[in-house]
């Protein structure tokens, strides 16, 4: 009976695997079909998952049309899978498997697990067989997305963290909304005046986010991860020194202290809901949202650089964003196809029309000489301190950014800690256990790969 | 000889066929029993004890990001689950959660039901306004109640500030972040427990109630006497099923709060799928995942072994 019990249980196995299957041909016999019925036949589909929402997904979606409609060879079906993380346990889910995609998109912390998951073919492959020159993109990117000279990925996608700030706020306050403050101890300060000349407003957020901690660190030249950031070699264990560490955390609490913090927890909606309502003066996020921002603001935004610790040098910040993997296993005709779509979003004419609907930089700086961006910073010249900051950085370990497979859940632990000191916590205890915590996450993620 | 082997023969023979019968007979009715169970248990096995078993085995693993074993650990995902401190403010939450849910739900949805449950003009309209949670979707709730839990335009901490009182950090106050998830909860689920109990009103005999009149009970000696009585299965159902639910929230805390503040809502099935799909540690979260099934399980069997002897079956 257990025999039969098992070879049935086998056969349903089967079936159910059957179903799957089935389902997956007739959905891609669909994109087929559409594909076939736009225009001539037999064109090549590429399937491209991205975490593109709102405005981002507007603009997406206006390029890949354009890429289309631009030759007859290539069909590029764009499809929103969620955020990042959301996308990324989809693909692992799928990879693999003929329901993988032909590309997606990733941000910039699954560097690694991409490279360990072993489903990915490197871009340099490509960029070899075609003699593609990388050396016209932004020099900072390059540097993060290069490792050891190789490129595994296509950058696609980068932002960097800016201060917004309410300039009518700043004036109430009588303070200079062409000068906006560049240090802690100074936002400590205009923090103050901003409060004094209305109650109602808070003067300063900061998202208990992750990627923000982050940017704070390397700003001050910090690094994340021991050995180089992981650069050179499996990082073991933490790489900022506690005074580092402690400044964000001290600044954040003296903000606190003073009643001039705005509270928004992890939300980063709710924070921008909050400025746009004018109930919190300056926020930190990235520059990705400053055309959302710029166009809903009741008020004149201002846009300022991450500020850094008084007795610390501006280091710059770390690329944010995301890049695109090829797909490991496909066809050689499909990867081919993908690999022109790749092309084509570096090109000058996208990368402007891309860094002016959102707020991404342009990766490729021979689109700031396009006309469209030209227009775009005359009209919105807040447009350009994103950029500005980026090529201001100086290049370091630091503003490479860390590679290791943990980082989404070092960010949560630091969100964690972050929320604590929000709420009044001791400074001491939040950071020690945020560390402890941060380095059993690393010896845990070193474990799982068995080295 | 010749005479004595066919009477051997036939005497041994028919003992040997009805041995043999019988059990063939009991070996058919077996497998026509097991052919009536096998869509159930087909079902049961690919969707629940295969993956049981497959959580149970990764329980004992570290995981690469695919979710492929790489190292066997043994007992040390269990081992480091209950020394974290995360876990156990998990664990501490999901029970604070379980008691702010349950019992306010079925109280407030059992008042509802008995008010709805009286016999006058336009009572379907307001049950239909009780029941009308029901069709909302976690999601759509969720998002709702983030607008109105807003810190700064929020409709509740407008009330507040309208009649004079400070205004709460409702989802990012570690003090208030787990009450306003289960105000959320008890809001979604009073639909569906309103209705189970609505149901469960109206298939009591109403000559009861008529002899109670005879006699000349009061309204409220009625409801003691006999209605929660008559109500009871269904009342053990209801207690069931939102204990489970409660112990299975995900959805609410995923928009409302995603864990935080300071894990204070990160309650055990939010914490399972951070584990998973954030961490990729899937070892962890199974182990986790394991140690809801025994707490569920548990829970499930004090309620029967309880609650049977209370309830009152017709």
């Amino acid at each position: 009976m257990r025999k039969h019990f098992l070879t049935s249980f086998m056969m349903l196995l089967l079936v159910v695997f059957l179903a799957a299957c089935s389902s997956n041909e007739s959905s891609s016999g669909e994109t087929e079909v559409e594909a076939e019925s736009s225009d001539t036949k037999e064109k090549q589909v590429v399937t491209f998952w991205h975490s593109m929402g709102g405005a981002g997904q507007e603009a997406l979606n206006s390029i890949v049309e354009s890429f289309n409609s631009s030759q007859d060879e290539i069909q590029v079906n764009a499809e929103y899978q969620g955020e990042y993380d959301e996308s990324l346990t989809k693909f692992n889910a799928v990879a693999g498997t003929d329901s993988a995609p032909s590309m997606i998109q990733t941000f910039e912390i699954g560097t690694k697990s991409m490279i360990n998951s072993g489903q990915i073919t490197p871009i340099q492959e490509f960029i070899d067989a075609d003699g593609y020159d990388m050396s016209g993109l932004e020099e900072n990117i390059v540097n993060y997305y290069s490792l050891d000279g190789t490129f595994y990925s296509m950058p696609f996608n980068s932002s960097t963290p800016v201060m917004y700030y309410n300039k009518e706020a700043f004036e109430a306050a009588g303070l200079d909304p062409e000068a906006p403050p560049a240090t802690f101890e100074e936002i400590i300060e205009a923090n103050k005046a901003i409060v004094e000349s209305n109650p109602d407003m808070k003067g300063f957020a900061l998202q208990a986010y992750g990627w923000l901690w982050e940017q704070l660190l390397a700003n001050q030249g910090a690094l994340l991860l021991n050995n180089d950031n992981g650069r050179t070699g499996t990082p073991t264990e933490i790489g900022w020194t506690e005074e580092e560490g402690k400044s964000i955390f001290n600044w954040v609490k003296q903000m606190v202290d003073d009643g001039t913090f705005a509270n928004y927890g992890t939300n980063g909606d709710n924070m921008m809901a909050g400025f746009l309502a004018g109930d919190v003066a300056m926020f930190l996020q990235s520059s990705a949202s400053s055309r959302d921002v710029i166009d809903n603001a009741p008020f004149e935004v201002g846009i300022a650089y991450l500020p850094h610790p008084e007795d610390k040098e501006r280091q710059g910040v770390v690329i944010g964003g995301a890049s695109l993997w090829m797909i490991d296993g496909k066809p050689e005709e499909e990867q081919k196809a993908a690999w022109e779509f790749m092309k084509y979003l570096q090109t000058p004419e996208v990368q402007a029309e891309w860094h002016v609907g959102t707020g991404y930089f342009a990766i490729n700086p021979a689109a700031y000489e396009e006309q469209t961006v030209k227009d775009a910073y005359a009209e919105k010249p807040q447009l350009q301190v994103t950029v500005n900051q980026l090529q201001d950085t100086k290049a370091s370990y630091a503003t490479q950014g860390a590679l290791m497979d943990m980082l989404p859940e070092g960010r949560k632990i630091m969100e964690t800690a972050l929320e604590k000191v929000y709420n009044g916590g001791e400074v001491d205890e939040a950071y020690n256990t945020a560390v402890e915590q941060f380095n059993a996450a690393i010896e845990q993620a070193n474990a799982a790969r068995g080295e | 000889m010749n005479m004595s082997n066919p009477m051997i023969e036939s005497t041994e023979i028919p003992e040997i066929n009805y041995e043999s019968v019988k059990r063939k007979q009991r070996i058919r009715t077996f497998a026509k029993g097991m052919l009536f169970l096998l869509p159930s248990l087909l079902l049961f096995g690919v969707f629940l004890f295969y993956p049981l078993f497959k959580t149970l085995y990764l329980s004992f693993f570290l995981t690469n990001a695919r979710g492929e074993t790489t190292v066997f650990v043994g007992l040390q995902n269990y081992l480091g689950m209950f020394a974290s401190p995360i876990f156990h403010q998990s664990m501490k939450s999901t029970f604070l959660f379980v008691l702010y849910t349950v019992p306010t739900t079925i109280i407030i949805a059992l008042f509802l039901a008995v008010l709805a449950n009286e016999k006058l003009k336009g009572i379907g309209f307001f049950r239909t306004i009780f029941t009308s949670t029901m069709g909302i979707s976690v999601a759509a709730a969720s998002v709702f109640w983030l607008y109105l839990f807003h810190p700064s335009i929020g409709f509740i901490n407008g009330i507040l500030e309208m009649i004079g009182m400070e205004s709460i950090g409702w989802l990012t106050d570690p003090k208030w972040a787990l009450i306003a998830v289960a105000v959320t909860t008890i809001w979604m689920n009073l639909g569906f427990t309103f209705l189970v109990l609505l149901g469960g009103l109206q298939s009591i005999d109403s000559y009861l109630y008529e002899s109670a009149d005879i006699d000349g009970a009061s309204y409220f000696y009625k409801l003691r006497r006999i209605t929660i009585p008559m109500l009871s299965p269904t009342l053990f159902f209801v207690i069931t099923v939102t204990i489970i639910n409660a112990f299975q929230t995900f959805g609410q805390i995923d928009i409302l709060t995603q864990g935080g503040p300071q894990n204070t809502t990160n309650l055990i099935v939010y914490s399972i799928y951070r584990e998973a799909f954030t961490n990729y540690q899937f070892g962890t979260a199974s182990a986790q995942a394991i140690v809801l099934f025994v707490i569920i399980l548990i829970m499930t069997i004090i309620q029967f072994k309880l609650g049977e002897r209370k309830v009152h079956y017709q």
